[in-house]
Formats: C-alpha cells, sequence, structure tokens
C-alpha cells in the first residue's frame, strides 16, 4: 500500500493495525504513568497554592497530564521533564485564576481551617491560625502579579531560583530581584494592617 | 533620642516577625500532601482521553476504499456536483453584490472663496461704526399743537422770499415760484 493509499483509506488517521504502533502505543502510556507517579503531589501542591481549592488543584494537574498527552511526540525533546510539567500547571492554574476572578470569592478562612494541617491543635487554635493565614493570602494577593507569582514558587523548598526562572521564563538575576521587592511590599503591607488594627 | 530608634528598632522586628510569619504560611500551603487516589484518578482520566485526532469520519459506504469511485457515472455525477456548487456559489455572491449605476451627471462641489485657505463659512463683515454724537441737555419743548378739539391745524405758509435775503433754511426742500424767482 502507498503512502496515498494509506492516507486516503484512513482519512489522515494512523492505522492501529500495525505492530509498531502498538509498542509505541505501549510505550507511551508507560511513561506517562512513570510521570503522574513522579510528579502529581508537586503539580498538585504547585495548583493548589495558586487557586486555593482542593478539586479545582486536581482538575488543573489532570488538564496539565492531558496535554502531556496530546504532544507526547515532544516528550523526548524535553530536557528537565519536572520543569517542564511545572510550567504547564503553572500556566493553567494561572488561566483558571484570571477566569475565576468573574466568579465570587469563596470562603478562604473555613477552606484554609478545614486543609491546614491541626495537629494537636483546639477548635479555637485552628480558627485563630485559618484567619491569619488567610489574612496572609489576602496581603500575597495585593502583590503585583510578578512578584507575588515569584514569591509563591519560592515557598516550594524544592525549587531553586534557577528552576523558578525557567518556570517563569524570566533570568535567574529578575527572579532574585522580584523576591528581594515581594518580600519588602509584604514587609510593607502586614506592617500597615498590624498599624491599622 | 533613644525612643525613636528604639520605636523603629521595634516596628522592623515585628515587621520582620510578620514577615517570616507569611513566608511560613506560604511554606505551609506549598507542603500540603496531595490527596489520596490523586494519582489513580489522573491516570484514568488521561488513559480516558481521547488519543487520536479525527479529521473527518464518513461512512464506511463513502470512503473511496469501498470502490464507488471507480464507477465512471458517479465520477461524472460528482464532478457536475462540484461544479454546481461552485458556480450556485458565485451566483448567488454576484447576485448580491449590486454595482452601483454610473452617474451621467458629474456635481462638482462648488469651490470655496479661498483655495487651499480658511473660508469665511458664510459669516457677513459688520463694520464697526462710531457711535453719533450724544446730546447733553434733550430738548424738553414740545411743538405747537393745537389743543382745541375739532380744529385742525393750519397749514404752515411759506413766508415771503425777499429780494437780497435768501432763505439760509430748508434750501433744497422749498421750491420757490416761477415768477417769485425772476
Amino acid at each position: 500500500m502507498s503512502a496515498s493509499q494509506a492516507v486516503f483509506s484512513g482519512w489522515m488517521e494512523i492505522p492501529d493495525s500495525t505492530v509498531d504502533d502498538k509498542a509505541r502505543q505501549y510505550a507511551e502510556e508507560e511513561t506517562l504513568a512513570a510521570l503522574v507517579s513522579q510528579y502529581a503531589g508537586t503539580l498538585y501542591r504547585v495548583a493548589f497554592s495558586v487557586l486555593r481549592n482542593p478539586s479545582d488543584a486536581e482538575d488543573a494537574v489532570q488538564e496539565a497530564f492531558v496535554r502531556v498527552l496530546r504532544h507526547r511526540d515532544t516528550l523526548g525533546e524535553v530536557r528537565d521533564q519536572r520543569v517542564w510539567l511545572i510550567r504547564i500547571v503553572w500556566n493553567i492554574v494561572l488561566d483558571r485564576k484570571r477566569r475565576a476572578k468573574t466568579r465570587p470569592e469563596t470562603d478562604d478562612v473555613s477552606e484554609l481551617a478545614r486543609v491546614l494541617p491541626s495537629g494537636g491543635m483546639s477548635a479555637e487554635q485552628i480558627a485563630v491560625a485559618a484567619q491569619h493565614h488567610a489574612h496572609v493570602l489576602a496581603c500575597v494577593d495585593k502583590l503585583p502579579a510578578k512578584e507575588r507569582e515569584v514569591l509563591m514558587l519560592s515557598a516550594f523548598e524544592e525549587f531553586n531560583s534557577v528552576e523558578i526562572a525557567s518556570v517563569l521564563q524570566i533570568s535567574e538575576s529578575s527572579v532574585r530581584s522580584r523576591l528581594f521587592r515581594a518580600r519588602n511590599l509584604m514587609a510593607g503591607l502586614l506592617d500597615h494592617t498590624r498599624s491599622l488594627r | 533620642m533613644n525612643t525613636p530608634d528604639r520605636k523603629s528598632f521595634s516596628n522592623q522586628t515585628a515587621s520582620g516577625n510578620d514577615l517570616s510569619a507569611a513566608e511560613t504560611t506560604l511554606r505551609l500551603i506549598a507542603s500540603l500532601p496531595a490527596p489520596e487516589g490523586l494519582e489513580d484518578r489522573i491516570q484514568a482520566a488521561v488513559l480516558a482521553a481521547p488519543r487520536k485526532t479525527r479529521i473527518l469520519a464518513w461512512p464506511v459506504a463513502l470512503t473511496p476504499a469501498s470502490g464507488w469511485t471507480h464507477s465512471e457515472w458517479v465520477r461524472a455525477a460528482a464532478a457536475a456536483a462540484i461544479v454546481l456548487v461552485v458556480a450556485g456559489g458565485g451566483w448567488g455572491v454576484y447576485s448580491r453584490v449590486q454595482q452601483p449605476p454610473s452617474a451621467r451627471v458629474i456635481v462638482l462641489p462648488p469651490h470655496g472663496a479661498a483655495q487651499g485657505g480658511f473660508s469665511s463659512a458664510g459669516a457677513m463683515r459688520t463694520p464697526q461704526t462710531l457711535n453719533g454724537p450724544v446730546v447733553a441737555h434733550p430738548s424738553t419743548t414740545q411743538p405747537t399743537e393745537s389743543k382745541v378739539p375739532g380744529k385742525a391745524p393750519a397749514p404752515i405758509a411759506p413766508k415771503p422770499l425777499r429780494h437780497g435775503q435768501p432763505s439760509t433754511a430748508n434750501k433744497t426742500a422749498v421750491q420757490i415760484p416761477a415768477p417769485l424767482a425772476k
């Protein structure tokens, strides 16, 4: 069968019957399963730090892996798969966060009180801690986008400044300067809110 | 002197504590464990996702592999259908687009007074005139009129002119009778 006949007979579809394709599909599934088991937790935490909602974060991770599946042909060309995956999920969650601004705000305090660990704390302490965390996150949300993104990614201990720079596609010196500015702005915001109390 | 320094130092300490508490919050959120069964759910979702991109999905009877293209009259009918569709589409576009009628009389716009410059836009020029002399004390005397009702005022008779004394008033208005003028 010639190439043109193959194209017309299958209407631009890759025929499933060949053995090579089955082997390749199996190998792709294995690679993808390995990526999921290795990086799903990290991607979930990155997604949750932005979206602050467990189900939204899980949806974002699923979407990221579906995108990987669609571009599985280029998987072999990726140098650092971890950074590549984090960049994919980072773009997804930023896009979702942008779209979610039109929706009404969720109750962050009760959500944080439910999600955050509370080992050995009373109900009152949990409520106070959740209030504090919600206040901090509200201050983080007031930061400019560039500084906020660097500050949030720097909270992940497993990411160094080179990886943060790769995710955000900026230089490492820009990461450092933005982090410096973000900390100064954050200190000012917290100081301002403390003086108001 | 020490009070402001101590105050600023305490402020710096407080803001530093706030900042470290804020970073602790961010680290706490960043280190949250993933929910149970996350990997299995994602694996299932990825496996259920469509893998192939189907561009066209024709019925099997209409695929070229079924052999319908080998018949001469079917190919001719398909070619005729294509020609009809293309010609019909072109005619549809042509019939909807109306060409503007060609103008027989060309109306030129009126030329302005100043070519290439600013025009007066139809404004009329009104010259500035001087105010006339103002009478300081207007006369209060009324013209003499007969107060008697029903009696018409007597017409003013022209005074007879004397020779050698021409009248200075109403020179042009009074017509001199011909015999007196001699």
